[in-house]
């Protein structure tokens, strides 16, 4: 058989292969229903204003929680291990990876959307007031 | 409706600028069609014109950019491209950061460098000149047309191509501050970023951009091999170009990596962000041509798969000019630009570059010269092939990844059902996948090396000497990586496979550059960049895998969370030393220059209670442009040779990050109204303090005019603490500061009320003043005041006094005796159109106002009036809250990265064989 063949069928399995182990990595926004104590989760939704946002770094600086509405509109706490967010209750959206530990989902990363910073047309309106 | 006549606009740069443009399009058609028509023909006619009109399109491209530079340098907020990107205040420096903040600026930096890289092409001749130069015109056809800023209707609908940066502002947007013809006068620019005010803004955009411009050069010289069926004297331009592109598109990644490890607080050089990747890939690609073009020229094999991949890395490039630019990315990347509405013009731009390739390749398949016997498995292009198509894969794996919000937004289109996927996980994901091509690429590096091109079978001594290097090296490479189980962690058999692989492939680099090489520089290219690349690898292995976290402290445990892996940042009171991970470390003072507060760090290091090591780092946090908020936190670092201490600002207390939130929290302060005497004690519900005394002027009013402290002594009912604390008032303007303190160990914020002022300083219409006619040297007493004029001062001291034209002033000079101290004190006398008028001289310790009444020139008489403050030092207003929460402390993080050197001096190392590559392959000629 040709060499090139048998790179050729070497690469093609490579490539199946990559593509079901990969698979496993990827995953749509979850909601707090769909998380466990297994596995990591990303969880999507918009903040709870209405519940405490708790930092003390006088107690911890690695110990932030909030309450989150997923997408199915449940409330759950939150605890990030990591210091506060700057602008966190400003955010739109937020969308947090981790498990479900007992009560609380810990998340070990959050990504946050917030309005952007700098918008001409409030500069405008400023200027023009 | 009437025009209105707008003031203070300058109208010519723009109309400059937008003909510039237009000229740097037009004559991008001319000198295309020229260039095409040369290919045709004999005549060296077209070719001049073609070259006119390059020369054309680059004055349109340099003037555009000069016009541009004008008026950001002026502050001419009238143009949108500098109100968005400059302001007032942004230091010169950072022009050129401005200029290519937007999207604008960046498209033209790409294409000057383009219209650089295609005047040496001209310059150099050839007969390649037209067919290049025309590729890398339509390139340029597509970039200006994203700032052409062209609006054609049809019908109801208006498709705007691309986005003029030589507009006015009021041309692009509509706000009723336009109806004011006034309106410059009102705005300022947005200005630069905070995050992007440091110099590798200035540095890396150019170098990359240099890197990205760059890959079109094997890309244009692919297309003219296909077009003119003429592939073997292509080889040798196209590799100097491809070299010369590997070169630059690394150092400008490397760059950027730098960048994030220097300059930004996620404290890494690399975090498989999708626009990291995205240049990454174009690189790995590219690397992979390069490659099979040395076997090309070499062999003659693997013509095609130079062709393919160098056209490959082009496209690429545009695709991920595609995702940064077209605001896909969404949430999942830090780099992306503002969005600009140009998505379905960067698709057709990627679209057509990869169809053109395809079909080149397509139409021209059968005329690429290919070999009928395949590579031998003893030849070094059998293996340098394998390792070009394992960086293929490499770079296929990243770019799918990378694409996924492609994907998700194309299944959307067809089904809006479609729920989007994300990586749950990215940085475990990628590595995965990339610690085994490492293996591979490592391994193959190294071991290539000693394959001789075109070698059917070994000699004997070939053999010999391959199984011996090879032999010795898997040996020293396995003790090697034993013996660095000492000083890093492998954790898990792959990693300790991966750093094998990188000392096996960096010994056998430096094995063939002194035995096989004979140290010649000749063939110094392919081991420093192979040695290189084995050590950058090892280098993210003992950095990225084995960073180890300072900033833990040992002891806590009363901390939240109870998996103690997950605490990262510690918190530091101001001159309260902790014991973290080996150090001590003290938060000694803070410090503010500019826009940028500095915080110093001691670090201590103990051993048998004997300091060994003491060291101070000063991470900062940069406030945004209107002094408002942290925008950004920027990390310090200590450099060892062997590794790295990184700090950052993780957090500060809510009151120093924010003004709205510092006033949210001061309004949340519940204060408790105390109205003490001087003397008395106060308590709060755990701490007491005694009101030692009234202060005039204390220090910290200096930079007012008049000023009252309280000085009051704190303790606390359980601890031996003292502070002692001087809550102000004071008076500037006519208008009265509250200047309250805070004891953050007792989170007790202390404040003297407005009216406090005056109960010291007794407003002039309330004093009794008393009347004293007196001769000059003559006592005269006011209560327990002993006074005496001496006589007139030629020049008026008052600082109340100015003077205005025709004055008559009379300073008189009276000492004052008060509490056995001797006072002058100067009040004024002045005769101004014809009426009298007193400037009094007051003194503020004492409390003590003199004015200088009347001047009876026959007597030889003076009428001074005389008043003291009515000075109550009873019932105080004042208020203290209690439970403040500090402000004295930082939150703090301290990461070690072993051996990051390596990764450093690796990246170097390859940059260097890249260079040793070009002047070999050009001196050549």
């Amino acid at each position: 058989m040709k060499k090139s063949y048998i790179i050729g069928i070497l690469a093609i399995i490579a490539a199946i292969v990559i593509f079901m182990s990969a698979s496993g990595d990827v995953s749509t926004y979850g909601n707090f229903t769909d998380a466990n104590s297994t596995g990591k989760v990303k969880v999507s939704g918009t903040l709870d204003l209405e519940k405490e946002l708790y930092y003390d770094p006088n107690v911890d600086p690695n110990y932030f929680s909030f309450y989150m509405i997923d997408n199915l509109g449940d409330s759950k706490k939150v605890i990030l291990t990591k210091p506060k967010p700057q602008d966190f209750e400003l955010s739109e959206q937020v969308v947090v990876t981790g498990s479900m530990n007992e009560d609380a989902f810990v998340a070990s990363e959050v990504l946050t959307k917030c309005p952007s910073k700098y918008k001409d047309e409030e500069i405008l309106l400023k200027a023009d007031s | 409706m009437e025009e209105l006549i707008y003031t203070g606009e300058h109208l010519l740069p723009g109309k400059i600028g937008h003909f510039l443009l237009l000229l740097g399009f037009v004559s991008i058609l001319f000198s295309a069609f020229s260039y095409f028509k040369s290919t045709k023909s004999e005549d060296k006619q077209w070719i001049s014109l073609g070259r006119f009109g390059f020369l054309l399109h680059g004055i349109g491209i340099f003037g555009v950019i000069a016009m541009l530079f004008y008026v950001m340098g002026n502050q001419m907020y009238e143009y949108y491209y500098a109100f968005e990107h400059v302001s007032d205040d942004l230091p010169m420096r950072y022009i050129v950061s401005a200029f290519w903040e937007g999207q604008e600026g960046s498209f033209l930096l790409w294409s000057v460098w383009h219209v650089i890289l295609g005047a040496i092409v001209i310059y150099n001749g050839g007969k390649w000149e037209s067919r290049v130069i025309f590729t890398l015109l339509l390139i340029q056809a597509f970039i200006l047309s994203m700032i052409l800023g062209l609006h054609i209707g049809f019908g109801e609908y208006i498709y705007k191509i691309g986005s003029n940066p030589t507009l006015l502002l009021r041309d692009t947007m509509q706000a009723p501050i336009f109806n004011n013809a006034e309106y410059l006068s009102l705005i300022t620019g947005t200005g630069l970023n905070p995050l992007l005010q440091n110099y590798w803004m200035t540095i890396h955009p150019p170098v990359l951009f240099l890197g990205f411009a760059s890959t079109s050069l094997p890309f244009a010289y692919a297309v003219a091999a296909l077009w003119s069926k003429s592939y073997h004297d292509v080889l040798g331009p196209m590799l100097k170009w491809g070299l010369f592109s590997g070169a630059f598109l690394g150092i400008g990644i490397l760059m950027g990596g730098a960048w994030a490890y220097e300059a930004l607080s996620f404290g890494g050089y690399w975090a498989w962000d999708p626009v990291e990747n995205m240049s990454l890939v174009p690189w790995l690609i590219l690397i992979a041509g390069i490659h099979t073009n040395v076997i090309a020229k070499s062999t003659g094999f693997s013509i095609r798969s130079t062709l393919i991949f160098y056209l490959l890395t082009f496209v690429l490039i545009v695709y991920s000019t595609f995702l940064t630019r077209s605001g896909i990315l969404g949430e999942t990347s830090a780099h992306a630009f503002t969005e600009m509405g140009l998505e379905w013009q960067l698709v057709a731009f990627v679209l057509f570059f990869l169809l053109l390739g395809m079909i080149l390749l397509a139409i021209n398949n059968k005329t690429i010269p290919s070999k009928p016997k395949e590579e031998s498995i003893y030849s070094r292009e059998f293996w340098m092939f394998i390792g070009a198509i394992v960086l293929f894969f490499s770079g296929a794996i990243i770019a799918t990844s990378s694409s996924l919000p492609v994907f998700n937004k194309i299944i959307t289109y067809f089904n809006p059902e479609y729920v989007g996927r994300v990586i749950t996980e990215p940085i475990p994901h990628y590595n995965k996948y990339q610690i085994w091509v490492s293996v591979f690429i490592t391994i193959l590096s190294g071991a290539t090396l000693f394959f001789r091109y075109r070698a059917d079978k070994w000699s004997a001594s070939n053999r010999n000497r391959f199984l011996v290097a090879f032999g010795v090296c898997i040996l020293l490479a396995s003790l090697l990586t034993y013996l660095m189980s000492f000083w890093i962690s492998y954790f898990e058999y792959r990693y300790a496979i991966l750093s094998w692989s990188c000392v096996f492939g960096m010994l056998m680099a430096i094995w063939y550059f002194f035995t096989e090489g004979k140290a010649n520089l000749k063939l110094a290219a392919s081991a420093f960049s192979h040695f290189g690349f084995a050590i950058m690898v090892l280098g993210t292995v003992t950095s990225g895998l084995n960073t180890r976290i300072v900033s833990k402290n040992p002891f806590a445990m009363q901390g939240l969370v109870k998996d103690e892996s997950m605490s990262k940042v510690v918190t530091l009171l101001k001159g309260v030393p902790l014991y973290v991970n080996d150090y001590w470390l003290t938060y000694e003072r803070d410090s503010v220059e500019g826009r940028f507060r500095y915080f110093d760090v001691k670090f201590e290091k103990f051993k048998d209670s004997v300091l060994v090591e003491s060291f101070s780092l000063q991470p900062n946090v940069q406030y945004d442009n209107k002094f408002k908020k942290v925008a950004a936190s920027n990390p310090d670092t200590k450099h060892y040779w062997n590794r790295d201490i990184f700090t950052n600002i993780a957090s500060l207390p809510r009151s120093q990050m924010d003004v709205e939130l510092a006033k949210e929290l001061e309004e949340s302060l519940e204060y408790v109204s105390y109205t003490p005497s001087l003397g008395d004690t106060i308590f709060t519900s755990s701490k007491y303090g005694v009101i030692k005394n009234v202060v005039i002027n204390p220090s910290k009013t200096d930079s007012f005019n008049l000023g009252v402290g309280l000085e009051i002594e704190f303790k606390s009912l359980d601890s031996e603490e003292v502070y002692t604390v001087m809550p102000s008032v004071a008076l500037k303007e006519n208008m009265i500061y509250e200047m309250p303190e805070v004891i953050n160990p007792f989170n007790l914020k202390i404040n003297v009320q407005d009216t406090f002022f005056e109960s010291i300083f007794t407003n002039d219409a309330d004093l009794d003043y008393v009347k004293y006619v007196v001769k000059e040297n003559e006592p005269f007493i006011f209560k327990n005041f002993e006074l005496k004029l001496n006589g007139f001062k030629k020049e008026v001291e008052n600082p109340n006094y100015s003077e205005v034209e025709n004055d008559i002033a009379v300073s008189a000079d009276v000492s004052v005796r008060i509490n056995n101290e001797d006072v002058s004190m100067d009040p004024v006398y002045i005769i101004r159109d014809n009426k009298p008028f007193s400037i009094k001289d007051y003194h503020a310790n004492s409390g003590l106002h003199i004015r200088f009444q009347h001047i009876d020139p026959g007597t030889q008489s003076y009428t001074f009036m005389v008043a003291v403050d009515k000075r109550n030092f009873k019932a105080i207003p004042m208020e203290i809250a209690e439970e403040v929460p500090r402000s004295d402390l930082i939150i703090f993080e301290a990461k070690e990265f072993p051996g990051i050197n390596l990764f450093w001096y690796g990246s170097i190392s390859m940059m260097l064989g890249f260079l040793f590559a070009l002047i070999r392959r050009y001196s050549q000629n």
